[in-house]
């Protein structure tokens, strides 16, 4: 294991401690806002480099509407197997090198450095059976930058306490706060996308809408159930990564939402409008024509979800 | 293990499905690391690692199933007409 980790613990606590060279002329080397601040670098930094790979998705998302006919034909042929109009979709989308779906590997590859960091936190947190505080070094986090990580807080809690691992009242409440903050941008995250980011269901939005329901609940509790073993750090990571998700979609549908979306015929009514007012009417009844086939083909989005039941 | 597994990713499944990204293979990296660690073991986690790393920004995609002659949608087919 070591040597699949090794090198994450070092990429992880090289870049904590190169943010922490860049505030520390600003807030202090010892000041918890420093550390604090680079553990949001590292999360900002991860979330930039996934950028062009958000973008090549939501282009490719873009270029289906030449797809559309084709679409809508397998949809109508295999009507009755759902498995087999994945099939054929995918073997579309092969075809003509275009797949609106993203990748499992950029989500999955956030993971060890999730991990990484976990790890390089709770070292900072280590005591001895005696309880006296033994940090243990990780990477690139040793020596003074140790002893001064070790001693940071965020709100009055140290980074490296965790809900579960102390007694002290300010990391509770700090954790507790951070693991509302997270439910509550994930829960907007989600719910911006159903209202506003996606097209128009059928049959199959009530079922989403369930779904939205249960998340609701979901979410807070396993956020809960794993945020109160989790050090103030990371709790930190997690809560920027899900602000910086809730952000990058707010962009993303404000700016150029999904064809077919509530967003997007928001979107083209403010372009029109803004078009007559220019005395340009020519533009404003073009829009409406360039929506109309979009409309159709993005139905198709939540029938593909139904293969997970599989 | 198996079902320590089977957990994890039905736990990631229910994590994942709030998400709008979904995976550009069929069936997805999830389902297929079910299936193949469920019929192969040790052996379908390495199956199911390697499909994972398959499916990066810069592949295309596509049909993939563990075994083709029995989960794909026409094996499927074959075999409900073959029981009546």
């Amino acid at each position: 294991m070591g040597f699949i980790l090794n090198p994450l613990y070092n990429i992880v606590s090289g870049v904590m401690v190169f943010f922490h060279n860049v505030f520390s002329p600003i807030f202090g080397a010892d000041s918890g806002v420093t550390w604090s601040l680079s553990i949001m670098g590292l999360v900002v930094l991860i979330r930039i480099i996934l950028i062009p790979l958000f973008v090549k998705q939501i282009k490719s998302q873009r270029a289906l509407t030449a797809l559309q006919p084709q679409m809508k034909a397998i949809q109508n042929k295999y009507k009755d197997d759902r498995q087999k109009q994945s099939e054929e979709m995918m073997k579309l989308y092969k075809e003509h090198k275009t797949n609106p779906l993203a990748s499992c590997f950029p989500i999955l590859a956030q993971a060890p450095i999730f991990f990484a960091l976990f790890t390089v936190l709770n070292g900072i947190a280590a005591k001895t059976d005696a309880g006296v505080p033994a940090p243990i070094a990780r990477g690139f986090l040793k020596g003074e930058y140790l002893e001064s990580a070790a001693q940071a807080k965020f709100f009055g809690a140290k980074i490296s306490e965790s809900f579960l691992g102390t007694d002290l009242l300010s990391v509770k409440i700090v954790t507790v706060i951070l693991i509302l903050f997270m439910s509550a941008t994930t829960f907007t995250t989600q719910k911006q996308l159903m209202t506003k980011g996606m097209p128009k269901m059928d049959a199959s939005n009530n079922m989403m809408l369930q779904q939205q329901k249960i998340m609701l609940y979901l979410f807070p509790l396993i956020f809960a159930i794993s945020g109160v073993n989790f050090p103030v750090g990371v709790l930190i990571y997690w809560s920027t990564t899900n602000l910086w998700t809730w952000g990058q979609q707010f962009y993303v549908i404000k700016r150029n939402p999904t064809p077919g979306s509530p967003a997007y015929e928001e979107l083209q009514r403010k372009r029109a409008h803004k078009a007559k007012l220019d005395g340009k009417e020519i533009a404003g009844e073009r829009s409406p024509e360039v929506e109309a086939p979009k409309v159709e083909g993005q139905r198709q989005q939540p029938k593909k979800a139904k293969k997970k039941k599989k | 293990m198996k079902r320590l597994a089977d957990l994890l990713i039905k736990a990631y499944q229910a994590f994942s499905s709030t998400r709008e990204a979904k995976c550009k293979y069929y069936p997805s990296c999830s389902n297929y690391a079910a299936v193949a660690i469920h019929r192969y073991g040790l052996k379908g986690l390495l199956m199911a690692s390697w499909r994972l790393l398959r499916c990066n920004p810069w592949s295309h995609g596509g049909v993939d199933y563990v075994d083709y002659d029995l989960d794909s949608a026409d094996a499927l087919a074959n075999m409900k007409e073959g029981v009546h």
